[in-house]
């Protein structure tokens, strides 16, 4: 079924040069140590956690997301951490292009890669590793750790291999980010 | 199953894919003689319960261009060409696959209890670390130490079972020879072995491909179902000698007595968790033991007709790339229902199919219900294809990147709406690669899920050198009116079709369209690529749009858009002209 046009009051995002487009009702900590690749839309209620990086050191990329990436509503975007050697820190992540992550979930992996959609309160969690091309489907739980291999759908609590996902997945994702970005529309309210 | 209850909430379009049904006859008659080639479309039934296995979404379809068909997960061969851990991701030549049972062989385990992946952790730190980082850290710090898997999910760790390590990495290697002395796995090499014995006496050669002849059992199956050549009467399968058991197995006399005395269901291991052990099905929780990961396969897909490469991966465990990537959804129109039709008893309503053309070239696309018919009423539904005839302008890429601007384009894109004023009844939108039409359904039944049959018969011409004018002007008019009466009165008339074909291409000699008009499922009007010609070919999909509801229970119906939208004004055309009594 094709996905309807989205309107947004014009009022509530910010646009930016590259055509991101992030809600003023989101919480973006520490936002000189996230980079947003280009028309990635960051919705109400969502929080990065930018601000949560490595002890010590300089200026770091903390949340790097590339482009048409969709941060749904109320999703969470957190660092992960470990003690290492005694000594507790935060660790950077990554997002690759074309992945939505649905309403309510909470994300702490350490890669998810390029054509991944995250259905709705999926908690991913810490140092997981998603490759390209996987669906993790709503009411997920991915344990710390867990590596999703290319292909794969993920379901369940904790989230288990439960199908491939067909050849043609890249397509199909690559197509369904950019038109849901292009029916994400601004209207003065 | 989850599928299943999905697909009867929401709409969807289905393709249907006839190779499950390629070997039976079809006995149907139908009156008119004349018409050769809706003689040759097979009946479709909506309901039948075979189409369960048979429709399948466009995301799951390969396309065979030597066959020119539809190809479905049923009818394409794999072979695979890659095993790989999906942990790891580390490669297994297939050499060490069977050796290594089909499972990883590295440091990759599956909790018993909860089948999550388990991680290594060194038995005197405090919090489980990275599996990578205990290697390091833990060596420096505590020299020595014994290290076992811990589950992050349920908190289950080997040390229960007994189970440490003495390094923090090959731990399959580790484990092998306790792995190789349980009863189970030596019970199961004897077998293999007795059987291996006779395999290698009675399957000297095989049609098989030499990665499947490394799995026991699968030439021996194929011998006896056809698949490897009959060298070998079947006899000769049934002079195994008689196979003597190691083992003997223990008198389970206690463990009944065991499980009687019971009192906590939790005490005993759940089906799940019993199935994951390999041969050996303990009941006890305490006699569980972790399993090595199961590995994956990288597959290459063929045409099961001509043999043909349909899906090549690369070889690398971890691209995600293709060498050859033949889908359906790169080779025949998409179709989509633009909105979710609300659909009341005995009110017309109007659905919206949108359908893209991925190809290169102009198609143009015939509708049909059932065989030439673009209305029909039924027990369950009347409807009325508005549109059963139309063209889609061809894919450009071009059209991706000003798509963002999706208000304005809709207006200021000449050229589409220009192109065909003719046919514009029953046109809903036409834009970029796609064409929407309109279809008005009356529902006369209160059913769970309505659904109905759609013929989708459509051709494309390949590119020649008269038809190379590609200016958005009168062109695509011109093109749909010569290229539509070819597929028309390829329907009506076969006669009529030879002097338009001729004209097309002029070189091919002219009843060939005659005789493939006969047989669809050798769709093939041209094998040559290099003449131009008209290709067509023809489908069943089933359109499902969910549930009937009776006018009185029709208003508390839960919405069903997605809460992120707050206005979609544009897009509800189902619910506006419900009484608005077109056509
Ligand atoms: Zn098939
Ligand atoms: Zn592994
Ligand atoms: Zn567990
Ligand atoms: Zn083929």
């Amino acid at each position: 079924m094709e996905p309807p046009i989205v309107y947004y009051p014009r009022s509530e995002y910010i646009e930016t040069d590259t055509g991101n487009k992030v809600s003023r009702k989101s919480v973006i900590c520490g936002s000189q140590n996230i980079i947003l690749g280009g028309k990635t839309i960051i919705q109400t209620d969502c929080v990065i956690r930018g601000d949560l990086r490595r002890t010590g050191g300089g200026h770091a990329v903390v949340v790097a997301i590339g482009r048409y990436c969709l941060l749904a509503k109320g999703s969470i975007i957190r660092p992960p951490y470990k003690t290492y050697k005694g000594i507790f820190s935060y660790y950077p992540m990554k997002i690759g292009d074309h992945v939505t992550i649905g309403e309510g979930s909470i994300v702490e992996a350490a890669t998810i890669g390029s054509f991944v959609h995250i259905g709705k309160n999926c908690v991913i969690g810490r140092f997981a590793i998603i490759k390209d091309c996987c669906r993790i489907e709503d009411n997920t739980v991915i344990p710390p750790n867990t590596v999703v291999p290319s292909f794969s759908i993920y379901e369940g609590s904790p989230g288990m291999f439960v199908d491939e996902l067909p050849e043609c997945v890249q397509d199909l994702y690559e197509a369904k980010t950019k038109d849901y970005y292009s029916k994400f529309q601004s209207k003065d309210s | 199953m989850s599928q299943q209850i999905d697909a009867k909430q929401r709409s969807y379009v289905h393709y249907y894919c006839p190779c499950p049904d390629v070997s039976k006859t079809n006995n149907n008659t139908v009156e008119d003689e004349e018409e050769d080639i809706i003689e040759s479309i097979p009946d479709f039934d909506v309901n039948s319960p075979r189409l369960h296995f048979s429709t399948f979404p466009i995301s799951k379809l390969y396309f065979c261009e030597d066959c020119h068909q539809i190809r479905c997960p049923r009818c394409v061969q794999e072979e695979i060409v890659c095993y790989y851990c999906p942990n790891c991701l580390f490669e297994v030549p297939t050499a060490s696959v069977k050796s290594e049972r089909n499972r990883c062989a590295r440091n990759c385990f599956q909790c018993p209890i909860c089948q999550n992946t388990l991680t290594v952790v060194a038995s005197t730190e405090l919090p489980p670390p990275q599996p990578s980082a205990s290697s390091n850290s833990s060596a420096s710090t505590t020299s020595g130490a014994p290290y076992y898997l811990s589950c992050g999910v349920c908190r289950w760790d080997s040390q229960e079972i007994g189970m440490t390590f003495e390094k923090a990495t090959g731990l399959a290697l580790q484990l092998q020879k306790t792995e190789d002395e349980r009863p189970d796995v030596k019970e199961f090499d004897h077998l293999k072995d007795h059987f291996e014995k006779h395999l290698r006496l009675s399957a000297p050669s095989t049609t098989l491909p030499s990665s499947l002849l490394s799995i026991p059992g699968i030439s021996s199956f194929s011998n006896r179902y056809g698949g490897g050549g009959f060298t070998h009467p079947h006899q000769k399968s049934d002079d195994v000698a008689e196979y003597k058991t190691t083992i003997k197995i223990e008198n389970d006399d206690n463990l009944v007595h065991d499980l009687v005395q019971l009192k906590d269901v939790n005490q005993i291991t759940t089906l799940t968790q019993r199935m994951n052990q390999l041969s050996d099905q303990p009941y006890k929780v305490e006699r569980l033991q972790p399993q090595r990961i199961h590995l994956r396969t990288k597959r290459v897909k063929r045409c099961r007709s001509c043999r043909h490469i349909l899906i090549k991966p690369e070889q690398k465990a971890q691209a995600t790339r293709f060498k050859i990537k033949l889908v359906a959804l790169s080779h025949i129109p998409k179709i989509t229902i633009t909105s979710k039709p609300n659909l009341v008893l005995n009110q017309k309503t109007e659905i919206i199919l949108k359908f893209s053309n991925p190809l290169y070239e102009e198609i143009i696309v015939d509708l049909a219900l059932k065989k030439d018919e673009t209305t029909e009423t039924n027990e369950y539904a009347q409807i009325t294809l508005l549109a059963p005839h139309f063209n889609i302008t061809p894919f450009n890429e071009v059209w991706e990147y000003d798509e963002q601007d999706f208000n304005i384009s809709s207006k200021g894109r000449p050229s589409s709406t220009a192109s065909a004023p003719k046919s514009d009844i029953g046109i809903y939108e036409r834009r970029g690669n796609y064409t929407s039409v309109i279809i008005n359904i009356t529902p006369l039944a209160e059913v769970d899920e309505l659904k109905f049959p759609l013929l989708v018969t459509y051709a494309n011409k390949v590119k020649d050198n008269n038809d190379n004018n590609e200016t958005s002007g009168d062109a695509p008019a011109n093109d749909s009116s010569t290229a539509a009466e070819t597929v028309s009165s390829d329907k009506q008339n076969t006669d009529a079709d030879k002097p338009n074909t001729d004209a097309d291409k002029p070189n091919t000699d002219g009843d060939k369209p005659d005789t493939d008009a006969n047989k669809p499922n050798i769709d093939n009007i041209d094998k040559d690529e290099s003449t131009p010609t008209t290709k067509s070919l023809f489908f069943w999909t089933v359109i499902g749009l969910g549930p009937v509801v009776n006018q009185v229970t029709a208003k508390p119906l839960p919405p069903t858009r997605s809460p992120l939208t707050n206005n979609n004004s544009n897009v509800a055309p189902t619910r506006t002209n419900i009484n608005s009594g077109k056509a």
